[in-house]
């Protein structure tokens, strides 16, 4: 308990003066995404948001990624062994699979290292750093509530609703658009797809002529969306709102036919991650889940995101 | 007398007594033992580099963990490279090896059956290709082992819907992930039972290439196979033989992951069977079949291990481990030209 | 036994194959082609090409079955579907490509595919001293001089590699040795070497077929000379009863005077 309690003084010490605690400043950190870095620009946000923490915080940031990408399991598990071997304290990973990295993480804890998950997590007990769709949705949700005159019909488009995450932006949609009293008229499954998407709008549109706003799941789904309203000669009567802040989301928001859409926040993702981690490595206790927040796309932004 | 010492007679034979050319033995020297300094010289750099954790027996024992895998597809490879042939299907094997093993582990199958299932999966598979080789005649094994890379990483992600499947049972894990104690070498002094499997394998391979009439037959088919086919060698089962040994050897690498991970994964093994052709040629052995040794193989697989092990301890990106890997092979293949040209010209 | 130990008193025959017919669709390559072979000789046969010599011998090693007539082997009618079925009565063939294999040293292509060695469950365990030792025993006899048994193949001379084929083909007391244009890709002072070893086979009682382009090569070792022309026997003689230029004709499908020609073919 004592010790803890030095741990934490000591952590707390580092954070005050940033970068000049030499007792800290060796220590070592590991940021394992689930795949190569820069090789994907929501990964090259993570990365650069730990490794501007580490430097803020004077610990030594290691953000790597495994060699074969996405799918490179292995890679990924050895990555967790040499960081272990390399001595860090903490590591806050992205597992590749839900499943097979949990034997190395679990020795890796057994080796006294802290372990938390950033984006995706394994199938095993810990801290979870992300976007919580649900509040990011109903985030979402309210854009249509600021710019629809209440009352008016809204329909949902759901991403594969076996996952959790198109269960939970469905629901924090749906909460959102009640909460303001829309009223939703058409709630369907377009599975993530923008064909799919395409011909649920159709006919969503017949069946509903007077729908005023409509909230996707993904900006795949919304840029179907997009193409159906576009047909049927409406696109300045329906309010489009997707998620994700894709690129070329962005750009149909900048050109107008999209309204708005809802963005992760990967920058803080990593330096959530690497702050949360060093709390963990001195003994504090995490909430399970942690929230990194969503930012809303609209045409002010948009160019951020293109 | 033997014919060894008995004196020269005509002319001949004079052709092969003029001294080797320097250069043609230098060559040599580098073909035989060039790998083998590799791994030396960056077991040194890197212990330069990394001086307090590099030569630590957690990293070393870690290393030879993480090579289990490759070293194992690596093996069987090696067989199939040795009659100028190609297995492009192995990681997809061992993907369904060890999906398919997981499945019956957790679904209730005893320990001892669950233990054969993988390697079972991977004879079942390589016969298979074996059969596209030798009866269905396809032009080249490439085409064969490419229809299976495809074919069995679909029937994995088939069976399993694409999900891991976790929970395999302790005694199906012990050759993945058990570890023999070994007190003297400190706090993380163990051995994994994987290093043994490995040295079981390269061995039995190792006796059975060099004394087993069967494994000379093997090097006999990648040298000449008309020469084997006029000696009495029925070729198509010596073929067949090699991509069912080929199959085992991925089928047992599923089962090494299935232990280390305690799962089976649909994305295990994606692009595993590049590793192992790339530790193959590194390692010495020819494409053009009938030459190569275990002992190479396994040096090859350690140049891999040791590289991606140094580079992740010294934080280097990951582009780096694929750009070195990728000129490390090219640079053993021009050995084995250069190789070539000067056994040519002496 | 000498060249000129043939004698009119011919003892019986090793090898005799009556009427051998070879249609492969609707070309016949051998008509009813018939052959004797002594013990202990060495047979030449010349033929233009495409005249059956080759089919002729793929018929008696095995490789093809013949589509009509009989094979005699010491006596005995024998049926031949396999090399291996040729090789099991003693009739060895020396391909024209050599065929050995040149990854492998000098003693393993000698005994490819028969090791010696002890068995296992269906396997082999090569005992590879013994290789080399009959290997070296069975080179020395054969008086084939090689550095060591343990050279691999491609790294010898053609000449070199052609004394291990041979040293191949009669490493199991073969009776009969076909031999396919053995000296066609050798440079002038290897041939020799490879002819004296012809003779070797001979003064140690095996009969060999030579099929040879060369004249020189045919009237340097063989005892007797038969000719095909186009799928059917045409004339045969023992080598002392006839001349270059009479087997020339014989080779382009004229008999009798012929000295013309063949001075335009020499």
């Amino acid at each position: 308990m004592l010790r803890k309690q030095l741990l934490n003084i000591a952590l707390a010490s580092a954070v005050v003066v940033a970068g000049s605690s030499a007792a800290l400043a060796q220590d070592k950190v590991a940021l394992i995404m689930s795949d190569i870095g820069s090789a994907n620009p929501f990964w090259a946000a993570v990365s650069k948001g730990a490794t501007d923490k580490g430097a803020e915080l004077g610990v030594d940031v290691a953000a790597v990624g495994p060699p074969g990408g996405e799918t490179d399991v292995s890679g990924q598990i050895a990555l967790v062994e040499d960081q272990v071997a390399k001595g860090v304290v903490g590591i806050a990973i992205s597992p590749a699979d839900t499943a097979a990295l949990i034997p190395a993480l679990e020795q890796a804890r057994a080796r006294g290292v802290a372990v938390l998950f950033v984006d995706k997590r394994a199938d095993m007990p810990g801290t979870y750093i992300g976007t919580n769709n649900i509040p990011a949705a109903t985030l979402g949700a309210q854009h249509i509530c600021d710019n629809v005159p209440a009352g008016s019909d809204v329909a949902i488009l759901q991403g594969i609703i076996t996952g959790t995450t198109g269960q939970h932006r469905a629901q924090g949609a749906r909460e959102g658009l009640e909460a303001c009293g829309l009223n939703i008229v058409a709630e369907q499954p377009a599975d993530w797809d923008t064909a799919k998407a395409l011909s649920v709008t159709e006919n969503i549109l017949t069946a509903n002529p007077n729908l005023a706003a409509i909230f996707a799941s993904n900006d795949n789904m919304a840029l179907g969306a997009v193409e159906a309203v576009r047909n049927a000669r409406k696109l300045d009567d329906i309010f489009i709102v997707g998620f994700d802040g894709n690129p070329n989301a962005a750009e149909a928001i900048l050109a107008g036919d999209m309204d708005a859409s809802v963005a992760q926040r990967p920058y803080n993702m990593g330096q959530m991650g690497i702050e949360n981690v060093l709390k963990l490595a001195a003994g504090d206790a995490l909430p399970d889940d942690i929230d990194t927040g969503a930012v809303l796309v609209t045409s002010e932004n948009a160019a951020e995101f293109k | 007398m033997t014919a060894s010492d008995r004196p020269v007679e005509d002319g001949l034979d004079r052709a092969e007594d003029a001294p080797e050319s320097r250069t043609a033995r230098r060559m040599r020297m580098v073909d035989k033992y060039g790998v083998f300094a590799v791994v030396v010289l960056m077991m040194i750099v890197l212990t330069i580099l990394a001086p307090d954790i590099f030569p630590t027996v957690q990293n070393l024992t870690n290393i030879l963990r993480q090579i289990a895998m490759n070293a194992l597809l690596a093996l069987g490879l090696y067989i199939v490279i040795m009659t100028a042939g190609i297995d492009l299907s192995v990681g997809s094997i061992m993907a369904l090896a060890t999906m398919l093993l997981a499945m019956a582990d957790t679904s209730g199958l005893i320990w001892p059956l669950a233990l054969l299932v993988g390697p079972l999966i991977g004879i079942g598979c390589g016969l298979v290709n074996g059969f596209g080789v030798t009866v269905l005649r396809l032009p080249h094994p490439f085409i064969m082992t490419l229809g299976t890379l495809f074919t069995l990483r679909g029937v994995t992600n088939l069976v399993s819907n694409g999900r891991p499947v976790s929970g395999v049972s302790r005694e199906v894990r012990f050759l993945g992930s058990g570890e023999i104690p070994v007190p003297f070498l400190g706090e993380f002094g163990s051995i994994p039972v994987s290093a043994v499997v490995l040295l079981v394998c390269y061995g039995g391979v190792g006796y059975f290439i060099s004394k087993v009439s069967l494994g000379r037959h093997i090097v006999a088919v990648g040298g000449n196979p008309q020469a084997a086919r006029v000696s009495g060698i029925n070729v198509d089962r010596v073929l067949m033989i090699t991509y069912a040994l080929s199959g085992f050897f991925a089928g047992l690498a599923g089962l090494m992951l299935a232990g280390r991970t305690g799962a089976g994964f649909p994305n295990a093994g994606i692009g595993a069977e590049l590793d192992a052709i790339a530790a193959v040629i590194i390692g010495g052995a020819s494409f053009f079949g009938g030459r190569g040794t275990v002992y190479g193989v396994f040096a090859g697989v350690l140049v891999m291990g040791l590289l991606r092990n140094g580079l992740n301890l010294l934080d280097v990106s990951a582009f780096w481990q694929q750009t070195l890997i990728g000129m490390i092979v090219v640079g053993a293949v021009y050995v084995d030209v250069l190789r070539r040209k000067a056994g040519s010209n002496a | 036994m000498s060249d000129d130990s043939m004698g009119d008193a011919r003892p019986t025959p090793l090898l005799e194959m009556r009427g051998i017919t070879k249609r492969f669709g609707a070309v016949t390559a051998l008509d009813h082609v018939d052959l004797l072979l002594y013990p202990g000789e060495v047979l030449g046969i010349v033929g233009d090409n495409g005249a059956g010599k080759s089919t002729l011998m793929k018929v008696l090693s095995g490789l093809h079955s013949a589509s009509d007539g009989e094979l005699h082997f010491d006596g005995r009618r024998v049926e031949l579907h396999s090399p291996k079925d040729a090789q099991d009565i003693g009739i060895e063939m020396v391909y024209q490509d050599l065929s050995l294999a040149g990854n492998l040293p000098i003693h393993e292509n000698i005994y490819l595919g028969r090791e010696p060695g002890k068995k296992r469950i269906g396997f082999t365990i090569v005992d590879h001293k013994l290789s080399r030792k009959m290997a070296m025993e069975h080179l020395d006899r054969l008086h084939i001089t090689v550095k060591s048994v343990d050279q691999k193949v491609e790294e010898l001379s053609g000449g070199q590699q052609q004394a291990v084929a041979i040293a191949r083909s009669t490493a199991f007391d073969a009776r009969v040795v076909i031999m396919d244009e053995p000296t066609a890709s050798l440079a002038i002072k290897e041939v020799g070497k490879v002819l004296d070893l012809i003779k070797r086979l001979r003064e140690n009682g095996t009969s060999v077929i030579l099929i040879s382009h060369r004249m020189d090569d045919v009237f340097f070792v063989c005892d007797r000379i038969m000719a095909l022309f186009h799928g059917r026997n045409f004339e045969e003689s023992a080598i002392r009863e006839t001349s270059r230029n009479e087997v020339i004709g014989w080779i382009m499908g004229t008999k009798g005077h012929t000295e013309a020609l063949a001075h335009d073919r020499l």
